[in-house]
Protein backbone atom coordinates (compact mmCIF):
# COMPACT_ATOMS: atom_id res chain seq x y z
CA UNK A 1 0.00 0.00 0.00
CA UNK A 2 1.10 3.50 -0.73
CA UNK A 3 2.36 5.31 2.34
CA UNK A 4 3.57 8.75 3.05
CA UNK A 5 7.15 7.96 3.83
CA UNK A 6 10.61 9.01 2.85
CA UNK A 7 11.89 5.48 2.96
CA UNK A 8 14.36 4.78 0.17
CA UNK A 9 14.24 1.16 -0.88
CA UNK A 10 17.87 0.04 -1.21
CA UNK A 11 19.87 -2.92 -0.15
CA UNK A 12 22.67 -1.67 2.05
CA UNK A 13 24.32 -2.62 5.34
CA UNK A 14 22.57 0.35 6.97
CA UNK A 15 19.18 -0.87 5.74
CA UNK A 16 19.82 -4.26 7.28
CA UNK A 17 20.47 -2.88 10.75
CA UNK A 18 17.43 -3.25 13.01
CA UNK A 19 15.23 -0.24 13.90
CA UNK A 20 16.05 -0.40 17.62
CA UNK A 21 19.74 0.10 16.90
CA UNK A 22 18.85 3.10 14.75
CA UNK A 23 16.70 4.53 17.54
CA UNK A 24 19.63 4.05 19.90
CA UNK A 25 21.85 5.80 17.40
CA UNK A 26 19.52 8.83 17.54
CA UNK A 27 19.84 8.77 21.31
CA UNK A 28 23.62 8.55 21.14
CA UNK A 29 24.00 11.19 18.44
CA UNK A 30 21.89 13.55 20.52
CA UNK A 31 23.27 12.78 23.97
CA UNK A 32 27.00 12.46 23.39
CA UNK A 33 27.58 15.96 21.98
CA UNK A 34 25.60 17.34 24.93
CA UNK A 35 27.52 15.31 27.47
CA UNK A 36 30.85 16.21 25.91
CA UNK A 37 30.20 19.69 24.55
CA UNK A 38 33.44 20.11 22.60
CA UNK A 39 33.26 20.92 18.93
CA UNK A 40 35.37 17.87 18.21
CA UNK A 41 32.73 15.44 19.54
CA UNK A 42 30.04 17.10 17.47
CA UNK A 43 32.24 16.96 14.39
CA UNK A 44 33.00 13.27 14.92
CA UNK A 45 29.31 12.43 15.30
CA UNK A 46 28.57 14.47 12.19
CA UNK A 47 31.22 12.58 10.24
CA UNK A 48 29.78 9.23 11.37
CA UNK A 49 26.24 10.20 10.39
CA UNK A 50 27.34 11.37 6.97
CA UNK A 51 29.33 8.18 6.51
CA UNK A 52 26.28 6.08 7.45
CA UNK A 53 24.08 8.00 5.02
CA UNK A 54 26.63 7.51 2.27
CA UNK A 55 26.90 3.83 3.12
CA UNK A 56 23.12 3.54 2.96
CA UNK A 57 23.22 5.28 -0.45
CA UNK A 58 20.63 7.78 0.72
CA UNK A 59 22.81 10.83 1.13
CA UNK A 60 21.32 12.58 -1.87
CA UNK A 61 17.90 12.48 -0.23
CA UNK A 62 19.09 14.53 2.76
CA UNK A 63 20.60 17.31 0.69
CA UNK A 64 17.30 19.24 0.43
CA UNK A 65 16.80 18.78 4.17
CA UNK A 66 20.32 19.96 4.90
CA UNK A 67 19.97 23.00 2.70
CA UNK A 68 16.86 24.11 4.57
CA UNK A 69 18.58 23.59 7.91
CA UNK A 70 21.71 25.39 6.77
CA UNK A 71 19.62 28.35 5.75
CA UNK A 72 17.97 28.54 9.18
CA UNK A 73 21.25 28.02 10.97
CA UNK A 74 22.96 30.73 8.96
CA UNK A 75 20.51 33.23 10.37
CA UNK A 76 21.31 31.96 13.88
CA UNK A 77 25.00 32.26 13.12
CA UNK A 78 24.66 35.87 11.98
CA UNK A 79 22.46 36.96 14.86
CA UNK A 80 24.52 35.23 17.54
CA UNK A 81 27.81 36.32 15.93
CA UNK A 82 26.69 39.92 16.00
CA UNK A 83 24.55 40.30 19.10
CA UNK A 84 25.15 37.50 21.62
CA UNK A 85 25.31 38.87 25.18
CA UNK A 86 28.76 37.46 26.05
CA UNK A 87 30.43 38.74 22.88
CA UNK A 88 33.83 40.29 23.72
CA UNK A 89 36.48 39.06 21.26
CA UNK A 90 35.98 40.51 17.80
CA UNK A 91 36.87 37.96 15.12
CA UNK A 92 36.36 39.77 11.84
CA UNK A 93 34.53 42.69 10.39
CA UNK A 94 32.17 42.93 7.43
CA UNK A 95 31.64 46.60 6.62
CA UNK A 96 30.43 48.13 9.85
CA UNK A 97 29.31 44.76 11.28
CA UNK A 98 31.62 43.14 13.82
CA UNK A 99 31.38 39.37 14.31
CA UNK A 100 32.41 38.04 17.70
CA UNK A 101 34.16 34.80 18.48
CA UNK A 102 31.95 33.77 21.44
CA UNK A 103 28.68 34.21 19.58
CA UNK A 104 29.94 32.41 16.50
CA UNK A 105 31.26 29.47 18.51
CA UNK A 106 28.00 29.21 20.35
CA UNK A 107 26.06 29.28 17.09
CA UNK A 108 28.29 26.65 15.52
CA UNK A 109 27.80 24.38 18.52
CA UNK A 110 24.02 24.76 18.41
CA UNK A 111 23.97 24.24 14.66
CA UNK A 112 26.06 21.11 14.83
CA UNK A 113 23.74 19.72 17.48
CA UNK A 114 20.66 20.39 15.37
CA UNK A 115 22.27 18.93 12.27
CA UNK A 116 23.38 15.87 14.20
CA UNK A 117 19.91 15.18 15.52
CA UNK A 118 18.37 15.72 12.10
CA UNK A 119 20.83 13.44 10.37
CA UNK A 120 20.40 10.71 12.96
CA UNK A 121 16.65 10.87 12.41
CA UNK A 122 17.24 10.91 8.66
CA UNK A 123 19.19 7.66 8.95
CA UNK A 124 16.27 6.02 10.72
CA UNK A 125 13.62 7.41 8.42
CA UNK A 126 15.37 6.97 5.10
CA UNK A 127 16.60 3.45 5.68
CA UNK A 128 13.75 1.89 7.66
CA UNK A 129 10.41 0.87 6.26
CA UNK A 130 7.77 2.49 8.52
CA UNK A 131 5.93 -0.81 8.86
CA UNK A 132 9.13 -2.50 10.07
CA UNK A 133 9.68 0.22 12.60
CA UNK A 134 6.16 -0.07 14.00
CA UNK A 135 6.31 -3.83 14.00
CA UNK A 136 9.52 -3.74 16.02
CA UNK A 137 8.03 -1.28 18.47
CA UNK A 138 4.94 -3.44 18.92
CA UNK A 139 7.22 -6.42 19.48
CA UNK A 140 8.96 -4.42 22.17
CA UNK A 141 5.67 -3.83 23.95
CA UNK A 142 4.02 -0.88 22.22
CA UNK A 143 0.26 -1.46 22.10
CA UNK A 144 -0.77 -2.83 18.69
CA UNK A 145 -3.51 -0.23 18.59
CA UNK A 146 -1.04 2.61 18.79
CA UNK A 147 1.19 0.86 16.30
CA UNK A 148 -1.75 0.61 13.94
CA UNK A 149 -2.73 4.24 14.42
CA UNK A 150 0.84 5.34 13.70
CA UNK A 151 1.05 3.34 10.52
CA UNK A 152 -2.36 4.43 9.32
CA UNK A 153 -1.49 8.08 9.81
CA UNK A 154 1.21 7.55 7.21
CA UNK A 155 -1.30 5.99 4.84
CA UNK A 156 -4.08 8.47 5.32
CA UNK A 157 -2.61 11.33 3.34
CA UNK A 158 -1.78 9.44 0.15
CA UNK A 159 -5.13 7.72 0.49
CA UNK A 160 -6.91 11.06 0.74
CA UNK A 161 -4.97 12.33 -2.24
CA UNK A 162 -6.19 9.32 -4.19
CA UNK A 163 -9.75 9.93 -3.10
CA UNK A 164 -9.52 13.58 -4.08
CA UNK A 165 -8.17 12.57 -7.48
CA UNK A 166 -10.95 10.07 -8.03
CA UNK A 167 -13.70 12.45 -7.03
CA UNK A 168 -12.23 15.29 -9.06
CA UNK A 169 -12.24 13.01 -12.10
CA UNK A 170 -15.86 12.13 -11.44
CA UNK A 171 -16.76 15.82 -11.16
CA UNK A 172 -14.95 17.11 -14.21
CA UNK A 173 -16.27 14.15 -16.19
CA UNK A 174 -19.66 15.60 -15.63
CA UNK A 175 -19.02 19.17 -16.44
CA UNK A 176 -17.61 20.78 -13.33
CA UNK A 177 -14.58 22.94 -14.03
CA UNK A 178 -11.73 21.96 -11.74
CA UNK A 179 -8.75 22.98 -13.85
CA UNK A 180 -7.40 26.41 -14.58
CA UNK A 181 -7.22 29.54 -12.49
CA UNK A 182 -6.93 29.60 -8.72
CA UNK A 183 -10.49 30.88 -8.40
CA UNK A 184 -11.83 27.93 -10.40
CA UNK A 185 -9.85 25.48 -8.32
CA UNK A 186 -10.96 27.06 -5.09
CA UNK A 187 -14.57 26.90 -6.18
CA UNK A 188 -14.06 23.23 -7.08
CA UNK A 189 -12.50 22.52 -3.71
CA UNK A 190 -15.54 23.22 -1.56
CA UNK A 191 -17.85 20.63 -3.14
CA UNK A 192 -15.00 18.13 -2.65
CA UNK A 193 -15.00 18.30 1.12
CA UNK A 194 -18.27 16.47 1.69
CA UNK A 195 -17.56 13.51 -0.61
CA UNK A 196 -13.96 13.15 0.59
CA UNK A 197 -15.01 13.06 4.23
CA UNK A 198 -17.86 10.68 3.43
CA UNK A 199 -15.63 8.40 1.46
CA UNK A 200 -12.95 8.43 4.18
CA UNK A 201 -15.58 7.44 6.72
CA UNK A 202 -16.79 4.62 4.51
CA UNK A 203 -13.23 3.44 4.01
CA UNK A 204 -12.62 3.57 7.73
CA UNK A 205 -15.70 1.52 8.43
CA UNK A 206 -14.73 -1.06 5.84
CA UNK A 207 -11.25 -1.20 7.22
CA UNK A 208 -12.39 -1.67 10.77
CA UNK A 209 -14.66 -4.50 9.68
CA UNK A 210 -11.76 -6.08 7.83
CA UNK A 211 -9.57 -5.75 10.92
CA UNK A 212 -12.16 -7.23 13.25
CA UNK A 213 -12.84 -10.12 10.91
CA UNK A 214 -9.18 -10.96 11.23
CA UNK A 215 -9.27 -10.80 15.00
CA UNK A 216 -7.52 -7.48 15.56
CA UNK A 217 -8.93 -6.99 19.03
CA UNK A 218 -8.74 -10.63 20.01
CA UNK A 219 -7.19 -11.23 23.41
CA UNK A 220 -4.04 -13.24 23.68
CA UNK A 221 -0.57 -13.14 22.28
CA UNK A 222 -0.29 -12.06 18.68
CA UNK A 223 2.12 -13.43 16.20
CA UNK A 224 3.87 -11.27 13.62
CA UNK A 225 3.86 -11.40 9.87
CA UNK A 226 7.63 -11.21 9.59
CA UNK A 227 10.15 -13.25 11.49
CA UNK A 228 12.15 -11.11 13.81
CA UNK A 229 15.60 -10.91 12.32
CA UNK A 230 18.10 -11.30 15.12
CA UNK A 231 21.60 -11.05 13.78
CA UNK A 232 24.32 -11.36 16.40
CA UNK A 233 25.83 -8.10 15.23
CA UNK A 234 22.58 -6.21 16.02
CA UNK A 235 23.18 -6.84 19.69
CA UNK A 236 26.77 -5.79 19.22
CA UNK A 237 25.70 -2.47 17.68
CA UNK A 238 23.15 -1.79 20.43
CA UNK A 239 25.60 -2.47 23.23
CA UNK A 240 28.26 -0.50 21.43
CA UNK A 241 25.97 2.52 21.25
CA UNK A 242 24.90 2.27 24.89
CA UNK A 243 28.48 1.78 25.94
CA UNK A 244 29.64 4.86 24.07
CA UNK A 245 26.99 6.95 25.87
CA UNK A 246 28.15 5.56 29.21
CA UNK A 247 31.78 6.15 28.32
CA UNK A 248 30.97 9.75 27.43
CA UNK A 249 29.32 10.17 30.85
CA UNK A 250 32.29 8.64 32.64
CA UNK A 251 34.67 10.85 30.70
CA UNK A 252 32.64 13.90 31.60
CA UNK A 253 32.59 13.05 35.30
CA UNK A 254 36.25 12.07 35.43
CA UNK A 255 37.57 15.06 33.52
CA UNK B 1 -14.49 18.25 -39.97
CA UNK B 2 -16.87 16.92 -37.38
CA UNK B 3 -16.34 13.20 -37.75
CA UNK B 4 -16.78 12.64 -34.05
CA UNK B 5 -13.57 10.97 -32.84
CA UNK B 6 -10.22 10.92 -34.58
CA UNK B 7 -7.22 9.42 -32.82
CA UNK B 8 -3.78 9.74 -34.37
CA UNK B 9 -0.69 7.86 -33.26
CA UNK B 10 -1.63 8.07 -29.61
CA UNK B 11 1.01 7.27 -27.00
CA UNK B 12 0.50 7.34 -23.28
CA UNK B 13 2.34 6.22 -20.13
CA UNK B 14 1.40 6.61 -16.46
CA UNK B 15 5.01 6.13 -15.41
CA UNK B 16 7.93 7.13 -17.57
CA UNK B 17 9.25 4.23 -19.58
CA UNK B 18 6.17 2.03 -19.20
CA UNK B 19 4.01 2.87 -22.19
CA UNK B 20 0.45 1.69 -21.74
CA UNK B 21 -0.71 2.83 -25.18
CA UNK B 22 1.81 2.42 -27.96
CA UNK B 23 0.67 4.23 -31.05
CA UNK B 24 -3.07 3.98 -31.61
CA UNK B 25 -4.74 5.44 -34.67
CA UNK B 26 -8.50 5.07 -35.04
CA UNK B 27 -11.45 6.90 -36.50
CA UNK B 28 -14.85 6.28 -34.98
CA UNK B 29 -18.01 6.57 -36.99
CA UNK B 30 -21.65 5.98 -36.16
CA UNK B 31 -21.35 2.19 -36.16
CA UNK B 32 -21.89 0.83 -32.67
CA UNK B 33 -18.45 -0.26 -31.57
CA UNK B 34 -17.04 -2.64 -29.00
CA UNK B 35 -13.50 -2.54 -27.66
CA UNK B 36 -12.29 -5.86 -26.33
CA UNK B 37 -8.96 -7.00 -24.92
CA UNK B 38 -7.29 -8.72 -22.00
CA UNK B 39 -7.07 -7.21 -18.53
CA UNK B 40 -4.46 -4.50 -18.62
CA UNK B 41 -4.57 -4.07 -22.39
CA UNK B 42 -5.18 -0.35 -21.93
CA UNK B 43 -8.89 -0.07 -22.68
CA UNK B 44 -9.85 2.02 -19.66
CA UNK B 45 -6.82 4.22 -20.16
CA UNK B 46 -7.89 4.79 -23.75
CA UNK B 47 -11.41 5.75 -22.64
CA UNK B 48 -10.04 8.24 -20.12
CA UNK B 49 -7.89 9.79 -22.82
CA UNK B 50 -10.89 10.20 -25.11
CA UNK B 51 -12.77 11.77 -22.25
CA UNK B 52 -9.96 14.26 -21.65
CA UNK B 53 -9.27 13.03 -18.10
CA UNK B 54 -5.78 12.06 -19.27
CA UNK B 55 -3.81 13.88 -21.95
CA UNK B 56 -1.75 12.16 -24.67
CA UNK B 57 2.03 12.06 -24.25
CA UNK B 58 2.25 12.28 -28.01
CA UNK B 59 -0.15 11.99 -30.91
CA UNK B 60 -3.57 13.57 -30.81
CA UNK B 61 -7.22 13.01 -30.05
CA UNK B 62 -9.91 15.13 -31.57
CA UNK B 63 -13.48 15.03 -30.30
CA UNK B 64 -15.85 16.66 -32.77
CA UNK B 65 -12.97 18.69 -34.10
CA UNK B 66 -11.73 19.76 -30.67
CA UNK B 67 -8.21 18.66 -29.72
CA UNK B 68 -8.46 17.29 -26.17
CA UNK B 69 -5.16 18.97 -25.35
CA UNK B 70 -6.69 22.40 -25.84
CA UNK B 71 -9.64 22.02 -23.54
CA UNK B 72 -10.62 20.71 -20.13
CA UNK B 73 -12.45 17.51 -19.34
CA UNK B 74 -15.30 19.67 -18.07
CA UNK B 75 -15.40 21.54 -21.37
CA UNK B 76 -15.61 18.25 -23.29
CA UNK B 77 -18.28 16.83 -21.04
CA UNK B 78 -21.16 18.25 -23.04
CA UNK B 79 -19.99 16.24 -26.05
CA UNK B 80 -18.74 13.01 -24.57
CA UNK B 81 -19.95 10.97 -21.62
CA UNK B 82 -18.06 8.14 -19.94
CA UNK B 83 -19.54 5.55 -17.63
CA UNK B 84 -16.68 4.51 -15.36
CA UNK B 85 -15.72 0.88 -15.04
CA UNK B 86 -16.05 1.09 -11.27
CA UNK B 87 -19.24 2.94 -10.26
CA UNK B 88 -17.72 3.66 -6.84
CA UNK B 89 -15.22 5.92 -8.61
CA UNK B 90 -18.01 7.83 -10.27
CA UNK B 91 -20.61 8.28 -7.55
CA UNK B 92 -19.99 10.97 -4.95
CA UNK B 93 -23.37 12.41 -3.99
CA UNK B 94 -25.39 11.12 -1.10
CA UNK B 95 -28.67 10.62 -2.90
CA UNK B 96 -29.55 9.10 -6.22
CA UNK B 97 -31.36 12.06 -7.73
CA UNK B 98 -28.59 14.55 -6.86
CA UNK B 99 -26.05 12.20 -8.36
CA UNK B 100 -27.89 11.90 -11.65
CA UNK B 101 -28.72 15.63 -11.78
CA UNK B 102 -25.12 16.68 -11.20
CA UNK B 103 -24.07 16.41 -14.86
CA UNK B 104 -27.07 18.06 -16.51
CA UNK B 105 -27.04 20.85 -13.92
CA UNK B 106 -23.44 21.62 -14.76
CA UNK B 107 -23.91 21.77 -18.50
CA UNK B 108 -27.27 23.46 -18.77
CA UNK B 109 -27.66 25.36 -15.52
CA UNK B 110 -31.40 25.00 -15.60
CA UNK B 111 -32.82 23.08 -12.69
CA UNK B 112 -36.16 22.11 -14.15
CA UNK B 113 -34.69 20.71 -17.35
CA UNK B 114 -31.86 18.96 -15.48
CA UNK B 115 -34.39 17.32 -13.21
CA UNK B 116 -36.48 16.11 -16.15
CA UNK B 117 -33.43 14.65 -17.86
CA UNK B 118 -32.34 12.95 -14.65
CA UNK B 119 -35.78 11.46 -14.06
CA UNK B 120 -35.94 10.27 -17.67
CA UNK B 121 -32.58 8.55 -17.34
CA UNK B 122 -33.49 6.93 -14.03
CA UNK B 123 -36.70 5.69 -15.61
CA UNK B 124 -34.65 4.00 -18.34
CA UNK B 125 -32.56 2.06 -15.83
CA UNK B 126 -35.53 1.27 -13.62
CA UNK B 127 -34.50 3.28 -10.58
CA UNK B 128 -37.15 6.02 -10.40
CA UNK B 129 -38.35 4.63 -7.12
CA UNK B 130 -34.99 5.06 -5.39
CA UNK B 131 -34.59 8.83 -5.80
CA UNK B 132 -33.96 9.59 -2.14
CA UNK B 133 -31.75 6.59 -1.43
CA UNK B 134 -28.07 6.91 -0.64
CA UNK B 135 -26.27 5.17 -3.53
CA UNK B 136 -24.03 3.41 -1.03
CA UNK B 137 -27.04 1.68 0.50
CA UNK B 138 -27.85 0.14 -2.88
CA UNK B 139 -26.20 -2.87 -4.45
CA UNK B 140 -23.23 -2.77 -6.81
CA UNK B 141 -25.43 -3.59 -9.80
CA UNK B 142 -27.77 -0.73 -8.88
CA UNK B 143 -24.83 1.63 -8.44
CA UNK B 144 -23.62 0.71 -11.91
CA UNK B 145 -27.09 1.60 -13.22
CA UNK B 146 -26.94 4.94 -11.39
CA UNK B 147 -23.59 5.58 -13.06
CA UNK B 148 -25.18 4.80 -16.42
CA UNK B 149 -28.17 7.03 -15.72
CA UNK B 150 -26.02 9.95 -14.65
CA UNK B 151 -24.25 9.92 -18.00
CA UNK B 152 -27.39 9.30 -20.05
CA UNK B 153 -28.96 12.32 -18.35
CA UNK B 154 -26.33 14.55 -19.92
CA UNK B 155 -27.60 13.58 -23.37
CA UNK B 156 -24.17 13.69 -25.00
CA UNK B 157 -23.56 12.83 -28.63
CA UNK B 158 -20.84 10.38 -27.71
CA UNK B 159 -21.30 7.79 -24.97
CA UNK B 160 -18.57 5.45 -23.77
CA UNK B 161 -19.49 2.50 -21.56
CA UNK B 162 -16.66 0.87 -19.63
CA UNK B 163 -17.89 -2.61 -18.75
CA UNK B 164 -21.59 -1.72 -18.48
CA UNK B 165 -22.70 -5.24 -17.61
CA UNK B 166 -20.60 -5.52 -14.45
CA UNK B 167 -22.60 -7.38 -11.78
CA UNK B 168 -25.75 -7.46 -13.91
CA UNK B 169 -28.08 -10.43 -14.16
CA UNK B 170 -29.76 -11.45 -17.40
CA UNK B 171 -32.48 -8.84 -17.07
CA UNK B 172 -29.95 -6.11 -16.37
CA UNK B 173 -27.91 -7.12 -19.39
CA UNK B 174 -30.94 -7.08 -21.65
CA UNK B 175 -31.87 -3.64 -20.33
CA UNK B 176 -28.39 -2.32 -21.05
CA UNK B 177 -28.46 -3.88 -24.49
CA UNK B 178 -31.74 -2.05 -25.07
CA UNK B 179 -30.26 1.24 -23.92
CA UNK B 180 -27.25 0.87 -26.21
CA UNK B 181 -29.49 0.08 -29.18
CA UNK B 182 -31.69 3.05 -28.41
CA UNK B 183 -28.70 5.39 -28.23
CA UNK B 184 -27.41 4.06 -31.54
CA UNK B 185 -30.88 4.48 -32.99
CA UNK B 186 -30.82 8.14 -31.93
CA UNK B 187 -27.68 8.56 -34.04
CA UNK B 188 -25.26 8.77 -31.13
CA UNK B 189 -21.75 7.40 -31.24
CA UNK B 190 -21.58 4.54 -28.74
CA UNK B 191 -18.34 2.88 -27.70
CA UNK B 192 -18.40 -0.03 -25.29
CA UNK B 193 -15.54 -1.73 -23.51
CA UNK B 194 -16.48 -5.33 -22.76
CA UNK B 195 -15.31 -8.72 -21.65
CA UNK B 196 -18.58 -10.49 -22.41
CA UNK B 197 -18.02 -11.83 -25.93
CA UNK B 198 -21.56 -13.12 -26.36
CA UNK B 199 -22.89 -9.66 -25.59
CA UNK B 200 -20.42 -8.10 -28.03
CA UNK B 201 -21.39 -10.49 -30.80
CA UNK B 202 -25.08 -9.83 -30.30
CA UNK B 203 -24.89 -6.07 -29.97
CA UNK B 204 -22.13 -4.34 -31.92
CA UNK B 205 -21.45 -3.80 -35.59
CA UNK B 206 -17.77 -3.04 -35.24
CA UNK B 207 -15.24 -4.61 -32.88
CA UNK B 208 -11.76 -3.41 -32.05
CA UNK B 209 -9.27 -5.65 -30.28
CA UNK B 210 -6.68 -4.09 -27.99
CA UNK B 211 -3.61 -6.04 -27.15
CA UNK B 212 -0.77 -4.69 -25.07
CA UNK B 213 -1.49 -1.10 -25.88
CA UNK B 214 -2.02 -1.57 -29.59
CA UNK B 215 -4.89 -2.27 -31.94
CA UNK B 216 -4.56 -5.93 -32.87
CA UNK B 217 -7.75 -6.20 -34.93
CA UNK B 218 -10.38 -3.81 -36.21
CA UNK B 219 -13.34 -4.63 -38.40
CA UNK B 220 -16.94 -5.72 -38.49
CA UNK B 221 -17.75 -7.90 -35.52
CA UNK B 222 -18.16 -10.93 -37.75
CA UNK B 223 -14.80 -10.40 -39.45
CA UNK B 224 -13.09 -9.98 -36.10
CA UNK B 225 -14.61 -13.10 -34.58
CA UNK B 226 -13.55 -15.08 -37.63
CA UNK B 227 -9.89 -14.48 -36.76
CA UNK B 228 -9.52 -17.27 -34.24
CA UNK B 229 -5.72 -17.29 -34.21
CA UNK B 230 -5.26 -13.56 -33.81
CA UNK B 231 -7.86 -13.46 -31.04
CA UNK B 232 -6.09 -16.25 -29.23
CA UNK B 233 -2.86 -14.31 -29.50
CA UNK B 234 -4.61 -11.34 -27.90
CA UNK B 235 -5.74 -13.66 -25.10
CA UNK B 236 -9.41 -13.69 -26.09
CA UNK B 237 -11.95 -16.39 -26.67
CA UNK B 238 -14.71 -16.26 -29.27
CA UNK B 239 -18.41 -16.16 -28.36
CA UNK B 240 -19.93 -19.47 -27.32
CA UNK B 241 -22.11 -19.86 -30.37
CA UNK B 242 -19.22 -19.01 -32.69
CA UNK B 243 -17.12 -21.73 -31.09
CA UNK B 244 -20.00 -24.16 -31.27
CA UNK B 245 -20.40 -23.54 -34.99
CA UNK B 246 -16.67 -23.93 -35.56
CA UNK B 247 -16.57 -27.17 -33.57
CA UNK B 248 -19.39 -28.53 -35.74
CA UNK B 249 -17.31 -27.74 -38.77
CA UNK B 250 -19.41 -24.89 -40.24
CA UNK B 251 -17.46 -22.39 -42.29
CA UNK B 252 -19.87 -19.60 -41.35
CA UNK B 253 -19.06 -17.45 -38.30
CA UNK B 254 -22.18 -17.32 -36.14
CA UNK B 255 -22.69 -14.37 -33.88
CA UNK B 256 -26.02 -15.10 -32.24
CA UNK B 257 -27.98 -18.12 -31.15
CA UNK B 258 -30.74 -17.13 -33.57
CA UNK B 259 -28.38 -17.23 -36.54
CA UNK B 260 -27.24 -20.64 -35.51
CA UNK B 261 -30.74 -21.97 -35.01
CA UNK B 262 -32.01 -20.80 -38.37
CA UNK B 263 -28.90 -22.27 -40.01
CA UNK B 264 -29.41 -25.58 -38.22
CA UNK B 265 -33.05 -25.68 -39.23
CA UNK B 266 -32.19 -25.02 -42.85
CA UNK B 267 -29.61 -27.79 -43.02
CA UNK B 268 -32.10 -30.05 -41.25
CA UNK B 269 -34.56 -29.45 -44.07
CA UNK B 270 -31.93 -30.15 -46.64
CA UNK B 271 -30.76 -33.23 -44.85
CA UNK B 272 -34.19 -34.73 -44.21
N1 LIG C 1 -3.50 5.14 -12.38
C1 LIG C 1 -2.59 4.29 -12.87
N2 LIG C 1 -1.28 4.42 -12.58
C2 LIG C 1 -0.35 3.59 -13.07
N3 LIG C 1 -0.63 2.55 -13.88
C3 LIG C 1 -1.91 2.36 -14.21
C4 LIG C 1 -2.96 3.21 -13.72
N4 LIG C 1 -4.13 2.76 -14.23
C5 LIG C 1 -3.83 1.68 -14.98
N5 LIG C 1 -2.50 1.44 -14.99
C6 LIG C 1 -1.81 0.36 -15.73
O1 LIG C 1 -2.03 0.56 -17.11
C7 LIG C 1 -2.28 -0.68 -17.77
C8 LIG C 1 -3.59 -0.61 -18.53
O2 LIG C 1 -4.65 -0.46 -17.59
P1 LIG C 1 -6.15 -0.28 -18.02
O3 LIG C 1 -6.93 -0.04 -16.80
O4 LIG C 1 -6.24 0.73 -19.10
O5 LIG C 1 -6.48 -1.73 -18.61
P2 LIG C 1 -7.86 -2.32 -19.09
O6 LIG C 1 -7.66 -2.77 -20.49
O7 LIG C 1 -8.97 -1.36 -18.84
O8 LIG C 1 -8.01 -3.60 -18.15
P3 LIG C 1 -9.33 -4.26 -17.50
O9 LIG C 1 -9.89 -5.16 -18.54
O10 LIG C 1 -8.80 -5.03 -16.35
O11 LIG C 1 -10.25 -3.16 -17.10
C9 LIG C 1 -2.23 -1.75 -16.70
O12 LIG C 1 -0.97 -2.36 -16.74
C10 LIG C 1 -2.42 -1.01 -15.41
O13 LIG C 1 -1.71 -1.62 -14.38
MG1 LIG D 1 -10.57 -1.33 -17.61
Amino acid sequence: METLSLYVDRDSPVHRVDPISKLLYILAATAIPIILPSLLTAAVVLAISVALLLLGRTFRRVIPLISVIVFVLLTILIIQGLFRAGNVTPLFQLGSLIFYREGLLYAVRISLRVINIMLAFAILILTTKPSDLFETLVRKGLSPRIGYVLSSVLQIIPQMQNTVGTITDAQRSRGMETEGSLAVRLRAFIPLIGPVVMSSLTQTRERSIALEVRGFSAKGKKSFLNEEIQEPYHRFIRWGLLLSIILALVWRVAA
Amino acid sequence: MNSSIVVEDLHFAYNKGEEVLKGISLVFDRRSTAIIGQNGAGKTTFAKLLKGLLKPDSGSISIKGIDTKNTTAAGLSRHIGLIFQNPNDQIFKSNVLDEVMFGPLNIMKEEKRARDLALGALEKVGLVNELEQNPYDLTLSQRKLIAIASVLAMDTEIVIFDEPTIAQDHRGKEMIKGIIRELVGMGKLVLTIMHDMDFVAETFERTIVFSQGQVALDGSTREVFTQEELLKKAGLERPHVTRLGAKLGCSHTFLTAEEFVSFAKKSDHRGG
